[in-house]
């Protein structure tokens, strides 16, 4: 392909020819200014936390972000739902306020200030004014280091957990994203729902989250990005002060789970008899997040399931119209991932849709993208990533899991490059190594008196009731 | 929550597990522009504590300018801030430019002045079927061409529909600011609407109102509540379009629509971004300014009367816990009642301390939800509140605890720190609505079309300024009014198995 002549043509676009050419641009390095982000400047506290600092001025508002090198992955086994609630109750009481004392402080700043779990973090982020760094500063604190736990707290987030699990089970998308990872997983540290089980939650005592709260949330186990509207050299020594109570754990860090087993065809029929849809779901495993196939599977996956012109948004939704959302995706964590593909489709037409998404699956498999598909999906990751770092708490969440995974420091500076460098054969093999749609475990959630016939075929078919 | 929101474009791929996102925005299969995420963005206010400017180059700025720069108590929100260029086109389309060198990239907005209050039974749903079709295949454009050619550029594409408006956006790097244009123009000037893509794309709207009404709970209130509310305004039908219009739904009433209303003189572009002004208005002139004008639609048809008792229905379906939607009859935009209807919601459901969420989810502990909403509109519209119940809690109990907060509300109106505390909230919120270029642009283009001029978000800012208590508490009594209000309750039912 001659870019140097298409090059030429693009300064007048004026017709169809000439637009469809414009697409062979694709993949030079890109013509707009470059991005310049601010430094981050990485430094360590006495007591061991790791604090990251970007100044950016656009806008006058402070981002802090702590991420906390613990998640559901450390739940204890029965115990399921811990980090979550003790992240929770970070915010529900802490330093000398109560609850509502707390939140009230939050809102008049006008601020944001909220701390959750994930599989493998607790997070916690307070975004502000710049004029209220100061008193930001010290309600993030208090929630991190002085949180009350207070038993009468406790009790009311516990039934609020319990109420939410109950909630989910009405929506039959979120559903199918609880059941599918322990269908996937088995009893894997990954599997359970990071909300925990309405079994587990209700056994939790106020003592399980103290004591998960004193093993996890110590400073030698977590990182602090601070984004935004700051002056770094004041921002140090403020936090070297908010933080200098706050001491190192005793405990080991913590703990490590292996990656994935090879999966093998299995079929699983959530019954949910109210339903005129069907909620679609294909599993396997995937990779750590910080595989050397990164880019590559980057790549593949935005080919085949990502952005509108995806090869399964192209087939499932735009030529037969069987859906209107259908998407693949690697969930990488720190030694262990996974592929799903999400997508649903009216009752009537489920098993056309799953051998539908089984043919474009197996054929981008067999025959490979093409040269055009492979430039289109780099210039389309190229091109959206500046886009994800223009908002403080976007950076800070960047800059902060850079350091959580270990990656590259210059990750973000790199990531074009990396993208580009990505050749057909890299694309070809990671797609053979990671997307042997045979061996998906395939998640149905639908009315199964009504589905159940129309699987037959695909592999052992199993259903159950929703609990 | 509340008011529906037909989104063309979906985001699942964008639902990342690794990070972590406040639970409006994490529902997979959400639309990429959410009710949720439209009203939070669209709450504009200012306080005299507040400053900032859209500086040009974050990165080249030191600390110290900046500081001296930006005193840390000025009142800051005005034409010098957030600088714009406004032009109209000799064909009527009108264009506003805000520059920002932050990062290269722009983004182009088109707010096209139609949504569901345009349609009239029989064809509702159009203006969002149509929007998927925006999509499908323009002169210059063959089918699947728009967005090949988008993604191919590193461009991202997405838009959606409400009773007042259908918005359309692009974000690409700033050199292929001339990619967005000639896709955008092209379609505006010829939509092919063709048979096959008609047929196609009706399964997929088909799907998105069963993913969002019909197998959603929040759906279904939603589109109860709004019918049953209104008897003769275009607020009445679901924005998505009633399953039998969309069966019916024929080629002439696209190619009708696209005459009417897809005409330049109907449209406001905004671009914001990495951009020159001078040039890029000359390149949007080339592309769009041939595109002739059309007669001005006419407008829609609202003979609301008076509500003159409470209205109440159910919907009975499969479910765990009980919820219910509230709707008062509200004023529309242009009401100087606006700006205090929206700090009444903030103080009402802002947060854990607001009054709601302090009573029904703190203190009684009956509520796992709790949300508060006045929806800016062209027509006057609902103030809908939206309450999720614990397991076990029956409706009567939640209804009888958020009419005691009204009934305080219209009793004392709120207190001086309230009403200050809910000013900051709003006036941060507003802040975090310029986050981005496309931030900035949906706000311009946003009060553009609804006050017919994008200064309303200077002017509101005074608006917000000046709320009194005395203020919220005669639009408590005036508004939340239960002769004028509408019930919709969740009655759980078990399904036989």
């Amino acid at each position: 392909m001659s870019l140097g002549l298409l090059n030429r043509l693009s300064g007048r676009v004026c017709g169809a020819g000439v637009l469809l050419i414009v697409m062979g641009l694709v993949s030079v390095s890109p013509a707009a200014g470059p991005l310049r982000l601010p430094p981050v400047e990485r430094v360590q506290l006495k007591n061991g936390l790791v604090v990251l600092i970007q100044a950016s001025h656009r806008l006058p508002l402070v981002d802090f972000r702590l991420v906390v090198r613990a998640g559901s992955v450390d739940d204890p086994q029965g115990k399921e739902g811990l980090a979550n609630l003790t992240a929770d109750l970070l915010t529900q009481g802490a330093g000398t306020r109560d609850a509502q004392q707390f939140a009230e402080a939050v809102a008049f700043l006008g601020g944001e200030l909220s701390a959750s779990a994930s599989r493998e973090q607790v997070v916690v982020s307070c975004e502000v004014l710049r004029k209220d760094f100061v008193a930001g500063l010290e309600l993030f604190r208090d929630c991190v280091v002085k949180p009350t736990f207070a038993p009468e707290e406790f009790r009311r987030k516990q039934g609020e957990t319990l109420g939410a699990i109950e909630s989910q089970k009405d929506d039959p998308s979120a559903v199918a994203d609880l059941e599918l990872p322990p269908l996937l997983m088995g009893s894997h540290p990954l599997a359970h729902p990071v909300i925990g089980l309405t079994k587990s939650v209700s056994g939790l005592t106020c003592d399980d989250v103290v004591s998960f709260y004193r093993a996890h949330v110590t400073p030698d186990q977590a990182i602090l990005a601070v984004v935004g509207d700051v002056d770094r050299d004041a921002v140090i020594p403020a936090l070297e002060a908010a933080f200098s109570d706050w001491k190192p754990a005793k405990q080991a860090a913590a703990a490590t789970y292996a990656a994935l087993e090879d999966s093998s065809r299995k079929v699983l029929v959530v019954n949910r008899p109210d339903l005129t849809q069907s909620q679609i779901r294909f599993a396997g495993p995937g990779v750590s997040r910080n595989h050397p196939d990164y880019y590559a599977i980057t790549v593949a996956n935005t080919i085949l399931g990502a952005g509108f012109t995806s090869r399964l948004m192209n087939e499932i939704r735009v030529v037969r119209g069987l859906t209107y959302g259908i998407s693949s995706r690697f969930s990488m964590y720190r030694n262990a991932g996974t592929f799903t593909v999400n997508t649903f489709t009216r009752n009537e037409s489920l098993r056309e849709c799953i051998d539908a998404v089984t043919a474009v699956i197996r054929q981008l498999v067999d025959e490979g993208p093409t040269d055009q598909e492979l430039e289109k999906a780099k210039r389309y990751l190229t091109g959206q990533f500046p886009l994800r770092l223009q908002s403080p708490d976007d950076l800070a969440e960047r800059i902060a899991d850079i350091e959580f995974y270990g990656l590259d420091r210059d990750f973000l500076a790199n990531y074009c490059d990396r993208i580009d460098a990505v050749t057909m054969a890299d694309v070809r093999r990671v797609l053979r190594e990671r997307c042997q749609v045979d061996k998906f475990r395939i998640l149905v959630v639908s009315q199964s008196s009504q589905v159940m016939k129309s699987l037959e075929g695909l592999g052992p078919v199993e259903s159950k009731e929703l609990e | 929550m509340v008011a529906f929101l037909g989104g063309n474009r979906m985001s699942g791929a964008a639902h990342d597990q690794l990070r972590h996102r406040r639970a409006a925005e994490s529902r997979p299969f959400a639309t990429r522009i959410t009710a949720a995420v439209t009203h939070a963005a669209l709450c504009l206010a200012a306080l005299p504590a507040v400053s900032f400017t859209l500086s040009g180059n974050a990165a080249a700025q030191s600390d110290s300018a900046a500081k001296k720069t930006v005193p840390n108590d000025a009142v800051a929100l005005d034409p010098s801030t957030l600088r714009v260029e406004r032009h109209v086109l000799p064909n009527g389309l009108t264009v506003l430019l805000h520059e920002d060198r932050s990062i290269p990239a722009v983004t182009l907005w088109q707010w096209y002045k139609v949504g569901s209050r345009n349609e009239h039974p029989g064809i509702t749903g159009v203006s969002h079927y149509f929007e998927h079709m925006m999509f499908n295949g323009s002169a210059k454009v063959p089918p699947k061409e728009y967005d090949r050619i988008l993604e191919s550029n590193g461009g991202y594409s997405n838009a959606f529909t409400d009773r007042d408006m259908t918005a359309y956006y692009e974000d690409i790097s700033s050199d292929r600011l001339d990619v967005l244009l000639e896709l955008d123009s092209d379609r505006m000037a010829a939509l092919s609407l063709l048979p096959e893509q008609l047929k196609s794309e009706i399964g997929v709207v088909k799907e998105e109102r069963r993913l969002s009404v019909d197998n959603s709970i929040p759906g279904l209130l939603d589109e109860q509540l709004y019918s049953v509310a209104f008897d003769a305004s275009p607020y009445q039908w679901p924005v998505i379009g009633w399953m039998g219009d969309l069966e019916r739904m024929q080629r002439q009433d696209l190619v009708d629509y696209f005459r009417t209303y897809y005409a330049p003189n109907n449209c406001i572009l905004v671009l914001t971004g990495d951009f020159d002004s001078r040039q890029a208005l000359e390149k949007i002139q080339a592309h769009f300014g041939p595109i002739p004008a059309q007669a001005p639609p006419a407008p829609p048809v609202n003979s609301e009367a008076e509500q003159r008792g409470e209205r109440r229905a159910e919907v009975h379906y499969p479910a765990q816990n009980v919820s219910f939607v509230i709707g008062y009859k509200a004023p529309s935009a242009s009401s100087p009642d606006a700006p205090v209807l929206d700090v009444l919601a903030s103080i009402l459901s802002d947060g854990e301390s607001s009054r709601l969420h302090r009573s029904l989810v703190y203190e009684q502990q009956i509520a796992l939800s709790v949300s508060a909403s006045f929806s800016e509109r062209i027509d006057p519209g609902l103030f809908e509140f939206y309450i999720e119940l614990k397991p076990g809690q029956a409706s009567q109990a939640g209804e009888k605890s958020l009419d005691d907060v009204l009934e305080k509300m219209r009793r004392e109106g709120p207190s001086d720190r309230e009403l200050q505390k809910a000013k900051n909230q709003l006036a941060a919120g507003f802040i975090r609505g310029l986050k981005t270029n496309n931030g900035v642009g949906q706000q311009l283009g946003y009060h553009e079309h609804v006050f017919g001029d994008y200064r309303e978000i200077f002017h509101k800012l005074d608006k917000y300024r000046s709320v009194t208590s005395a203020d919220c508490q005669r639009a408590a009594k005036q508004y939340f009014d239960n002769a004028k209000r509408t019930v919709v309750t969740l009655v759980p039912e078990e399904t036989a198995r």
